[in-house]
């Protein structure tokens, strides 16, 4: 008999165990925290619903779409979007708009951005390694210290010079030409118009959807408990055995048949027992984490602002990104007449932002919300503080190279399945974390072999599937034209032709012989209805119809490469405009 | 292909093939349309004199004439021809293709 633990209950794990109630089994999910959805969590504070980092439920993935519709169904709302960046004291329309955005910056800096954009695409990067070198290829570097530095700077707290290209690649994969052409393909546009102007909430939060998951599963005979930390995981050789968790100081050891654990993989391999080699165990130490921590503020007005969440670009304040709840749900805000916002400090555990008391916290973030003109200090009329640990993994210079070693220890452990966004230390999205919970219990009951780590942000697992089907059709409209083998075709065509038109006329014989025909000796000097004309006509058949293959091809191959690349600049125009959210 | 970047690849590394059979059905109906609709053209304009131009096609399309029913000849004689252009061509160019491109594996 299958018997399941599921280590962590967010998104991941909470998915893996509804899957798992599917198939009859009655797994066992182990949360630390007192609540579920980990990342993707709803905290509350004197009836104020507060979301840790604002989710918008919007998936490329049919399977996890069903699943929300499934469960919450009816409680979703259709919201509008609506988010700005603040920076030097004015607001950019987030997309950007390109008018909105040279406007904004006033005559003179929209000069220096348009010279800079010129020189960078005279002069490129010759290599693109880092964040900073690929945007600056595409944009120019005034625009890129404008609308991108400061804000990725703040959220991951190393220069972008330093962010490698490696974290750029992923989060940018969906620009290589072949997902843009897939993409063409496959999304209608329709989707990415909907996905920029409204997107699905719960009506109270993205935790009311992992609560109402925990419910399913215990309802199907699961268990979700909560506040129980993992402490040790017990193994013999490469079976795990058990994991020891902890509560109120008591340890009670749970056994299982199968592990499927979403906590952040560097925490596993050092929690097991015995532990793991020592090259291991350092690598898993290496591995390192972005956290954040919000600053939830109750502010005694309606309508401070209309969008959903401000980019705050701006150094002279620290705070990174500003939630209006009241415009996420007006169900999160139970008076009417007040708001409820979140300001999102990105800093890293045990720094001092990380250690500040809360008191503090909420000065500062009352200051910056003064600060940038939201709402006076004298407004703000209560306050929390909540911190979200391990919120990003990071993508440092050798972070793959610590991962090679961890993934090749975790995938010889025969009995587990690493899931989610830390248990895979991949900068997952909440569908994405879902969707390795799903296939995680593939794996384990129908023994499917789904490759975990490749579930990433931007490239959908399914349209790979997908994708397997269409490469053939792309391999056959998209390569390039032989021009000379086509010149070669068309001048054999063109003088066979022109010989046979010829001899035929010839054999025929009459009085005047091909009047008609002979008017090509005004183009081909010597050329003659003739037997011997026939010949030259050949020759001269060949060079031009040669001509006009080479040509056509020439033509061809050009307009398919300009094509290509303006499908391309497009998509990259609209994924930049867009970036923020994939930082 | 599971390189991101083996389109980008391919693109600039691999020639096309056609189906010969194909390029000269297309062929043949687009020579056979352009005979039909440029004699029935001719045909509905009439005049003392019709299409002594275009009737010189009869040398070479055996029963074809400047008539209703000469531009049914004519499309059939214009889709015989056009197929065997379009058949010949890219015979002929696939097998320059391979012969130049050997080492490149086909689609």
């Amino acid at each position: 008999m299958r018997n399941v633990v599921i280590i962590g209950g967010g998104p991941a794990g909470l998915t893996a165990a509804r899957e798992l109630t599917k198939f009859g089994d009655r797994p066992t999910v182990l949360e630390k925290n007192p609540h579920v959805g980990g990342l993707s969590c709803t905290l509350e504070y004197k009836g104020y619903h507060f979301d840790m980092g604002g989710h918008r439920f919007f998936t490329k993935v049919d399977e996890v779409n069903k699943i929300w519709q499934e469960v919450l169904g009816g409680e979703f709302l259709r919201r509008p979007r609506m988010s700005r960046i603040f920076y030097n004291n004015r607001f950019f329309h987030y997309p950007l708009k390109p008018l909105n955005a040279l406007m904004g910056l006033g005559i003179f800096q929209a000069v220096l951005v348009v010279l800079s954009y010129l020189r960078w695409q005279i002069w490129p990067h010759k290599q693109e390694d880092t964040f900073e070198q690929w945007v600056t290829n595409r944009f120019g570097h005034r625009l890129f210290s404008i609308f991108f530095k400061t804000y990725t700077e703040k959220v991951w707290g190393i220069p972008c010079s330093e962010l490698r290209a490696e974290w750029a690649a992923q989060r940018i994969k969906g620009l290589s030409l072949k997902t843009v052409l897939l993409t063409m393909f496959l999304k209608p546009q329709k989707t990415i118009k909907t996905l920029i102007e409204e997107f699905d909430y719960p009506r109270l939060g993205p935790g009311m959807m992992w609560q109402a998951v925990a419910g399913e599963v215990e309802e199907k005979g699961g268990r979700v408990r909560l506040g129980e930390d993992v402490v040790r995981i017990c193994r013999t050789g490469s079976r795990i055995d058990s994991v020891v968790v902890a509560r109120e100081g008591r340890e009670e050891t749970l056994p299982a048949t199968d592990f499927i654990s979403s906590m952040p993989v560097s925490e596993l391999i050092l929690k097991l027992s015995p532990p793991p080699p020592e090259p291991v165990l350092e690598a898993a130490r290496r591995l390192t984490y972005r956290d954040f921590l919000t600053v939830c503020l109750i502010v005694g007005k309606r309508d401070l602002f209309p969008d959903n969440w401000i980019y705050v670009h701006s150094t002279q304040v620290r705070v990174g990104r500003i939630q209006n709840f009241a415009n996420w749900s007006p169900d999160m805000v139970p008076d009417p007449s007040k708001s409820s916002l979140g300001l999102e400090y990105f800093c890293t555990e045990g720094d001092a932002l990380w250690n500040t008391p809360d008191a503090r916290l909420l000065e500062l973030a009352a200051r910056e919300l003064e600060t940038i003109g939201l709402a006076t200090r004298a407004d703000v009329q209560d306050g929390c503080v909540f911190r979200v640990p391990k919120a990003y993994p990071v993508y440092d210079a050798s972070y793959a190279e610590y991962m090679v070693t961890v993934r090749g220890f975790v995938d010889g452990l025969e009995n587990l399945q690493t899931i989610g966004r830390n248990g895979l230390h991949r900068y997952n999205n909440q569908d994405h974390a879902m969707l390795t919970g799903l296939l995680a219990v593939r794996n384990l009951v129908l023994g499917e072999h789904n490759d975990l780590w490749s579930v990433n942000t931007e490239a959908e697992y399914h349209e790979e599937i997908t994708e397997k089907a269409l490469t053939p059709a792309l391999e056959e409209y998209f390569p390039r034209i032989d021009r000379l083998a086509l010149a070669g075709a068309t001048g054999a065509a063109g003088g066979l032709a022109l010989f046979l038109a010829t001899i035929l006329l010839v054999l025929k014989g009459g009085a005047v012989v091909g009047p008609t025909l002979g008017l090509l000796g005004q183009y081909f000097p010597g050329y003659t209805v003739s037997p011997s004309g026939a010949v030259l006509g050949l020759l001269y058949g060949f060079v031009a119809g040669g001509a006009l293959g080479w040509t056509f091809g020439l033509l061809r191959n050009t307009v398919l490469l300009l094509y290509v690349a303006i499908i391309r600049r497009r998509v990259e125009l609209g994924l930049l405009r867009r970036f923020l959210e994939f930082v | 292909m599971d390189d991101p970047r083996a389109l980008e690849h391919l693109l600039v590394s691999r020639m096309v093939r056609f189906n010969a059979t194909v390029q000269g059905v297309v062929t043949g109906l687009v020579l056979g349309l352009i005979v039909f609709v440029a004699t029935i053209w001719l045909v509905i304009k009439g005049g003392p004199v019709v299409g002594p131009h275009l009737s010189l096609l009869g040398q070479y399309f055996i029963g074809y004439r400047v008539t209703v029913l000469g531009s049914l000849v004519g499309f059939a004689w214009g889709f015989v021809v056009g197929f065997g252009l379009g058949f010949f061509v890219t015979a002929t160019y696939n097998w320059l293709t391979d012969l130049r491109h050997r080492s490149t594996p086909r689609a």
